[in-house]
């Protein structure tokens, strides 16, 4: 595909409108406990039935736990499950106001320093726990994010996640559209706003091949590059869930990559990527059920010609 | 007189974009000379990709001070040295 071509990220929807009211319900009626006792049964019946979903997690289990047997590796992918449903229950119940989560930061004096600093920032997240408690606490700086993902076209999880009512504060940067989205989020990065894009994925535009999770594994260039061709420092930043109620949002890295000349830019930008992949997989050590990519991302993708994603 | 100069200055804007996308993309064994007005940048043409579209981004904010802040336009904007070296000029003289 060119980047003339409109490209069309595929990825398989699952939950309708009737589903996510029905956990809606439940968590007023019930509470956050009372909604996720229902994801056990649904959970159940994907890791039963789904063979696709199942699969989908497999690619992550099998690297992270190769030590784990047959029964014990679906009782894994159970675990994933039910904690995705867990965290986008807890998303609902964020955008909601039904209630609010204590979350502690780890780093924040150093994240401070570069929200205040006015110059745009490149933030690499990663499908690893819940960004809607990173986007909440970013609020608090009063910072234009702009997220670089594929418009949500599942309406009922649009509608669940509230993203059209996320307001002026959180702009949208699709990466189906024209050069990937990559002018519109120089722009932004030269307003000084915050563009943040998802690291662990390259949907095949311009991947890099790192070590990852004792394997071959392609992540997702793009962010580096838009932070070293802007001069804006690349903030790794993930959440994780800890209890019912609380969440930490680490800031697991700020660096400020630049090409050198006399280097090629493509092995420089495998560099930083792989010190990205590096940070993230000790990430995943320490919390192995907030891994929520479903992708084999250890298969090398057919490439195509964008370098965002999400 | 203004059509001579605007011919004029578009060569030149032509040839110092050839120069900055020849030393600051990944384009091997192609000089600026060999490099059509009219070739596509992107896939069949010189074979760029989205990150050299980053580079043209910077080159064009940073070498001819110009941006290209209406995406509306960006699919012609960013479809030849020809049509790039046009949209430096007709957004230089709107800034004049």
């Amino acid at each position: 595909m060119t980047p003339d071509a409109t490209r069309k990220i595929e990825a398989r929807q699952r939950g309708n409108a009737l589903g996510f009211w029905f956990f809606r319900v439940s968590l007023r009626a019930f509470g956050l406990r009372g909604a996720y006792g229902l994801l056990y049964i649904v959970c159940s019946y994907y890791v039963i039935f789904d063979r696709r979903a199942v699969q989908a997690a497999r690619a992550y289990v099998d690297r992270r736990f190769p030590d784990h047997g047959r029964w014990a590796r679906l009782a894994d992918v159970y675990r994933l499950f039910v904690s995705q449903g867990k965290n986008l229950i807890d998303r609902y119940y964020l955008i909601s106001g039904v209630g609010r989560f204590g979350t502690r930061v780890e780093g924040e004096a150093r994240l401070r320093d570069v929200m205040q600093s006015g110059h745009g920032i490149v933030l690499l997240t990663a499908h690893v726990g819940n960004w809607q408690t990173i986007m909440n606490y970013l609020g608090a700086f009063e910072r234009k994010v702009n997220l670089v993902m594929r418009p949500e076209d599942n309406p009922a999880v649009r509608e669940s996640l509230g993203i059209d009512r996320s307001g002026q504060t959180i702009g949208i940067i699709s990466p189906e559209g024209y050069l990937g989205g990559v002018v519109e989020s120089m722009n932004a990065l030269g307003r000084g706003e915050v563009v943040s894009l998802m690291g662990d994925r390259s949907y095949g535009f311009n991947p890099v091949e790192v070590n990852f999770l004792g394997g071959r594994a392609w992540f997702a260039s793009g962010a580096f590059h838009l932070a070293a061709m802007a001069g804006c420092p690349a903030v790794v930043l993930l959440s994780a869930k800890n209890g019912t109620h609380d969440y930490t949002v680490e800031v697991v890295s700020i660096t400020r990559p630049r090409y050198q000349p006399g280097i090629p830019k493509r092995e420089q930008l495998a560099g930083w990527v792989q010190a990205f992949a590096q940070v993230l997989e000790e990430y995943l050590i320490r919390h192995p059920y907030q891994c929520f990519l479903f992708y084999d991302i250890w298969q090398k993708p057919e490439v195509k010609n964008h370098p965002l994603e999400t | 007189m203004q059509p001579v100069d605007r011919d004029q200055e578009l060569v030149g804007i032509r040839a110092k974009l050839k120069e900055l996308l020849v030393s600051n993309l990944n384009i091997e064994g192609i000089t600026p000379d060999q490099i059509k007005d009219d070739d596509p940048l992107f896939g069949e043409g010189l074979g760029l990709d989205s990150l050299d579209a980053v580079e043209i981004v910077v080159i064009l904010q940073r070498h001819f001070g110009v941006e290209v802040k209406d995406m509306e336009k960006g699919r012609e904007i960013f479809r030849s040295v020809n049509t790039l070296a046009n949209y430096v000029y007709d957004t230089k003289q709107g800034q004049k």
